[in-house]
């Protein structure tokens, strides 16, 4: 286990880097700044005098190697830089956000998980059957949905139609302004998920041990239960680590619409202020979270699946 | 024609005001939730950080300046002082300040808070946008240079007495009443985390604030107005996405909404919801302008063409959906210098063909228009000009950028043309300057309009000390502006706040439609918020 | 007993997904033939928003543009985003991969490195940086969208390298005098052809449904040429004005993007019958 961990971790670290890197000198060409962002209200330019005092204070006009100096090293320091806009430490500005997107992102998985691995065995144990038709057009219909158009249409129906759920907001924090940006959020990793969860236990059903173990007169049920599972499992893992790192840095679009208070909203807003500090440090933190769930699929494997260890 | 829709729209925005005081005992408590439409989150809650509408949507509850604008009766006002007198040279005034008001840590406010205030935007180490009204006060740009402590245009008489001394010959609420102007108590303000916990003078104190999505403040008892504010709680709530805004608002989830122009057709069609529906002719002129680097549009006749070309009334009646009022020149009808004899360009293809061919382009020609994605004065409008210009022989080439970009690139000047939105007020002498020749692009003329006649009525005007002379002046220059055309006329805004019926007071500030001084405002016992 | 069944189904979603892209192809070659009108410059502001009717088959939009004849021209553009951008993510992903694995050592790691920071980083926020940088429009676009996913075609293309180098084959082609080139694309690439198209005609349909969230974003096309991301996000305020405006463009989405789903799975079990569990 502690290899496996050591072993993320010399990985983890130049990616880490690296993202560092690529994301100071993608933003750094980035046409427009924020001091001249400031005017796109057209309420009136702010004057020339300011702009150059406010171009200082932020050290927008030191050169390129010297900034990404200063900012690597502020990094190993743990301190990402002051936000443009608030003038608050970035850490703290996004560390309001973590736990928003955190809850976003549990929550569409959960849905994902729930409703597409139960898609996903369903459709496997009888294929080429309605139940295996409808549940994979069902999934791939998932995958086809423009994220946007199914939160507008979710809050139309829900909110507005039926009135059964807020429309839009973090509001208490509480759950029921949670389910929809959830479902918006998770119907596309749902879909994947159905497909791979069918796909895998369909290999599984079709290996050579599970004929063997049906062979020797296994029951079905036991067959299904501990043999297909279990296998299936390492896979489905795969997919939910894949999709669950990514899903914070997904879930801009579905934060954008629902107003939800998380990283990818921040970011968003970032980028078109152009807050770099703010937008440098979403990234990182989403490329953490990345690097994390997929640090702790790793671990997982070897928990559900002793072998891997030998394999790799 | 004109005039009487004029009148109809401001009969109009009347009954709209008329219906939402009908109920004439304001009711204590309850909840207002107003929505802030124009980004994903708040920049700042320090009002001297930021110059941008949205976050001036939270500053007004929590924050006074020193002067305000007055919706009812369509003017500025003193909010923190109770009378002013003006020296003979109109240079020096002397403030009787309130002795009522007091900060939300209850501390009274004195004439020391609006020189440490002044001082504190003037602070040369720091890039706090309202420096530019403040320079206004004789000896603020030494204070900015690093050269002195002190603001020498600043004298404290007593606690409750303020002489401010200015430089030029100007209406000082024009400058002061601006949020970034706000008055912040010394001891709270020089904390580091005062943007996360805001002191201020208004009728809200801060109660919380979740970035992105709400910042919720509650009654401040000791506020100055008596028996105000109203409401227990005053929620912001962001919403910048239109489309989620309107379902909310249907849903009753919000009291406040700001509506674009498709929603405002279907809110008008609506026999409920057109009942709670506040317009204002905001002072913001939307145009496009022409940079005369570009060679065809250094001829006053091409812009001119332009301008006859465009159905610009066709535009704003069936893509603005009427929520405009079309331009006439730069100056907007609020204003005072506005000439109500003149009349917009007319839509005449054939005249345009003509001055182009003066001009020497008979066969047209081609440009790059930079534009925005604005639904109001972005793309929508730029591709709803070019069939129209096309049947003139220009040709349009739209480029596409962020509005972020758009000051950028006006500074710079390497566009051919933009089209933009600009403040056109109060200040209608202020608003001129950007077509001043001394004034650098950088500070605001885009179209590096330089035209002797028109410098010697705006510098003839700022020496004015009659309003009604002075008016005149500029009213001569606002017309000057409209033959020589440095831009396309296109429309002012007609901004447009949707609301409950449950909410009572809101105010149809041309200033910015958003900004309500949220201790008018009360809502009825049928709101669903607690 | 259960396979024969699976390969039917197999075959149909072929069929059914093949026919939708299909029909989408040839709405886009012959556009100029069927629409009705210019998409761009046959606006009329007086035929605003007029409903979908004997006129207008699928309504006008707010500027009195057939949409019928945009989303047909439409069909161009969102077509060409999506195989363009999987054309550049083939080629980057798959030359990377064949070299890493063929030559190894530091150049391998370099990729290697370079796909694990391509997985980190969102794909979309990805897109999103780069469409601030160079600004709305196309050519952005299919520069965002084709330089941002290329990690998966990579990994394969690598994968397949290493296994043939184990098993001797690359070995024997350099004893016959094979050069390095030859083999990688003689002997290496045809091995891979089959999941690479497959993650090709799925990554089309993902990359039709970025170009809508870009759009939505504020970071899309550039107009006034339509595209069907920037139709249905603009259309996004009217919806209940005038839902024709996004229920049109919405559907020309949904079916393309399902059928490139469908034609990728079909041609999983055709091409690639071995991996169907290997990839996400």
């Amino acid at each position: 286990m502690l290899l496996v961990l050591g072993r993320r971790l010399a990985n983890v670290i130049p990616t880490l880097l690296a993202v560092v890197a690529l994301v100071f000198l993608l933003f750094s060409v980035l046409p427009g700044s924020f001091i001249s962002g400031m005017n796109e209200d057209g309420r009136g330019a702010i004057d020339p005098a300011v702009m150059e005092r406010m171009r200082k204070e932020m050290g927008l006009d030191d050169p390129l190697p010297e900034r990404f100096a200063k900012y690597v090293i502020s990094i190993a320091q743990g301190d990402l830089g002051r936000s443009f806009r608030t003038r608050e430490p970035v850490t703290r500005l996004i560390g309001v956000r973590v736990w928003p997107s955190l809850k976003l992102v549990f929550a569409a998985m959960s849905f994902a998980i729930l409703v597409g691995v139960t898609l996903g065995f369903v459709a496997a144990l009888r294929p080429g059957s309605l139940v295996d038709t409808i549940s994979m057009v069902f999934a791939i219909s998932g995958l086809s949905l423009s994220q946007f158009w199914f939160g507008l249409m979710l809050m139309y129906l829900f909110a507005l139609q039926l009135q059964w759920l807020p429309s839009f907001g973090y509001g208490d924090g509480g759950i029921r302004h949670l389910i929809l940006p959830a479902i918006a959020l998770g119907v596309g990793p749902m879909a994947l998920l159905a497909r791979t969860t069918r796909a895998a236990v369909l290999d599984v059903l079709n290996a050579d041990f599970v004929r063997t173990a049906r062979s020797k007169g296994m029951s079905e049920r036991r067959v299904v239960s501990w043999h297909v599972l279990r296998n299936a499992l390492v896979l489905v893992v795969t997919i939910v680590g894949l999709q669950f790192g990514s899903l914070m840095g997904a879930a801009v679009v579905v934060e954008k619409l629902f107003a939800w208070p998380g990283v990818g909203s921040l970011l968003v807003d970032s980028v078109f202020q152009r807050d770099m500090p703010a937008v440098q440090g979403c990234i990182l933190m989403i490329v953490l979270f990345f690097l994390a769930i997929n640090t702790l699929v790793d671990i997982a494997y070897v928990a559900i699946d002793p072998r891997i260890r030998y394999r790799r | 024609m004109r005039k009487l829709m004029w009148l109809a729209v401001s009969a109009a925005a009347m009954l709209a005001a008329a219906a939402a005081s009908a109920q004439t005992t304001p009711r204590k408590g309850g909840t207002i939730r107003m929505t802030a439409p124009y980004a994903a989150s708040f920049g700042s809650l320090d009002p001297h950080a930021t110059p941008r509408a949205q976050d001036d949507i939270v500053n007004k509850a929590m924050h006074r300046t020193l002067y305000n604008w007055d919706t009812a009766q369509n003017k500025l006002v003193l909010e923190l002082a109770k009378s002013v007198s003006v020296s003979g040279d109109g240079l020096v005034y002397t403030y009787k300040l309130r002795d009522d008001a007091y900060f939300h840590n209850g501390r009274k406010m004195t004439a020391d808070d609006l020189i440490w205030s002044y001082t504190r935007i003037m602070d040369g180490s720091k890039g706090f946008p309202g420096a530019r009204y403040i320079r206004l006060i004789k000896g603020a740009i030494d204070v900015e240079k690093g050269q002195a402590k002190e603001i020498s245009g600043l004298r404290k008489i007593d606690d409750n007495t303020l002489e401010i001394t200015i430089t030029d010959r100007v209406e000082p609420g024009y400058y002061l009443f601006s949020g970034t102007t706000a008055i912040l108590p010394k001891e709270e303000a020089s904390k580091p985390d005062f943007a996360s916990h805001p002191v201020g003078l208004g009728p809200f104190k801060f109660k919380e604030h979740i970035p992105g999505s709400r910042v919720v403040m509650e009654r401040f008892d000791k506020f100055y107005k008596p028996g105000k504010p109203y409401a227990d709680t005053l929620q912001v709530l962001i919403m910048a996405e239109a489309a989620a805004r309107d379902v909310a608002f249907r849903n009753k989830e919000i009291d406040t909404s700001i509506l674009g122009p498709a929603q405002y057709v279907a809110y008008r069609a609506d026999p409920q919801l057109s009942k709670g529906i506040l317009e204002v002719a905001e002072m913001f002129t939307r145009s496009l302008q022409f940079n005369p680097a570009f060679k065809p549009f250094a001829d006053k006749r091409v812009r001119q063409a332009v301008n006859y070309a465009i159905d610009s009334d066709l535009i704003i009646k069936r893509l603005v959906k009427d929520k405009a009022y079309r331009a006439v020149s730069w100056l907007p009808p609020s204003s005072a210098a506005f000439d109500k004899t003149m009349k917009p360009y007319a839509h005449d293809p054939e005249k345009a063909k003509k001055l182009l061919a003066e001009a020497g382009y008979p066969n047209g020609f081609e440009f790059e228009l930079t534009t925005s994605q604005n639904e109001s004065w972005g793309l929508p409008i730029v591709e709803a000009i070019m069939p129209m210009l096309a049947k003139v022989g220009i040709k349009v080439k739209p480029k596409l950028v962020e509005a972020t970009v758009l000051t950028e690139i006006l500074m710079k000047g390497e566009h051919q043309s933009l089209i933009s939105s600009s403040l056109t007020g109060p200040d209608s002498l202020a608003t001129l300057r950007a077509f001043y020749s001394k004034t650098p692009r950088t500070a605001g003329n885009y179209t590096s309009f330089n035209n002797p006649q028109f410098d010697k009525l705006l510098d003839d005007a700022a020496q004015e000390g009659n309003a009604d002379k002075r008016n005149d002046l500029l009213k001569k220059a606002n017309n000057l502006l409209y033959d020589e055309a440095p831009v396309w006329f296109f429309n002012y805004n007609k901004a447009v706040l949707a609301h409950q019926p449950w909410i009572h007071g809101l105010q149809a500030n041309p200033t910015e439609i958003t900004h309500q001084y949220p201790e008018d405002i009360w809502v009825d016992d049928k709101s669903p918020a607690k | 007993m259960r396979m024969p069944r699976l390969r039917l189904k197999g075959g149909t979603s072929l069929w059914i997904g093949g026919t939708l892209v299909a029909v989408a192809i040839a709405v886009a070659v012959a556009a100029p033939l069927i629409a009705r009108t210019d998409p761009v410059m046959d606006a009329n502001l007086m035929n605003a928003e007029i409903p979908p009717g004997l006129e207008f088959p699928f309504g006008t939009d707010a500027q009195g543009r057939d949409i019928y004849s945009r989303i047909v021209y439409g069909a161009r553009i969102s077509l060409t985003v999506g195989i363009v951008s999987q054309i550049l993510n083939s080629l980057i992903g798959v030359t990377l991969g064949l070299t890493a694995g063929y030559w190894g050592g530091w150049w391998d790691d370099v990729v290697t490195g370079l796909t694990n920071l391509m997985l980190a980083i969102p794909s979309l926020i990805f897109a999103l940086a780069i469409m601030a940088i160079l600004g709305p429009g196309l050519s952005s676009l299919l520069a965002a969208l084709g330089l941002t996913a290329w990690s998966y075609s990579c990994r394969i293309a690598r994968a397949q390298v290493l296994s043939l180098k184990s098993q001797g084959y690359i070995q024997a082609a350099r004893i016959l005098g094979y050069g390095d080139l030859r083999i990688m694309f003689t002997q290496v690439l045809p091995n891979i052809l089959g999941p690479l198209i497959v993650i090709a005609t799925l990554g089309m349909g993902g990359a039709i449904l970025s170009e809508a969230a870009l759009s939505f974003l504020g970071l899309g096309i550039r107009p006034p040429f339509p595209s069907w991301g920037s139709m249905l996000s603009e259309a996004r305020d009217q919806i209940t004005t005038a839902p024709w405006l996004s229920v049109f463009p919405g559907l020309a989405i949904f079916f393309t993007v399902l059928g490139l789903n469908l034609l990728g799975d079909g041609l999983r079990d055709i091409l690639d019958p071995q991996s169907t569990t290997r990839r996400t």
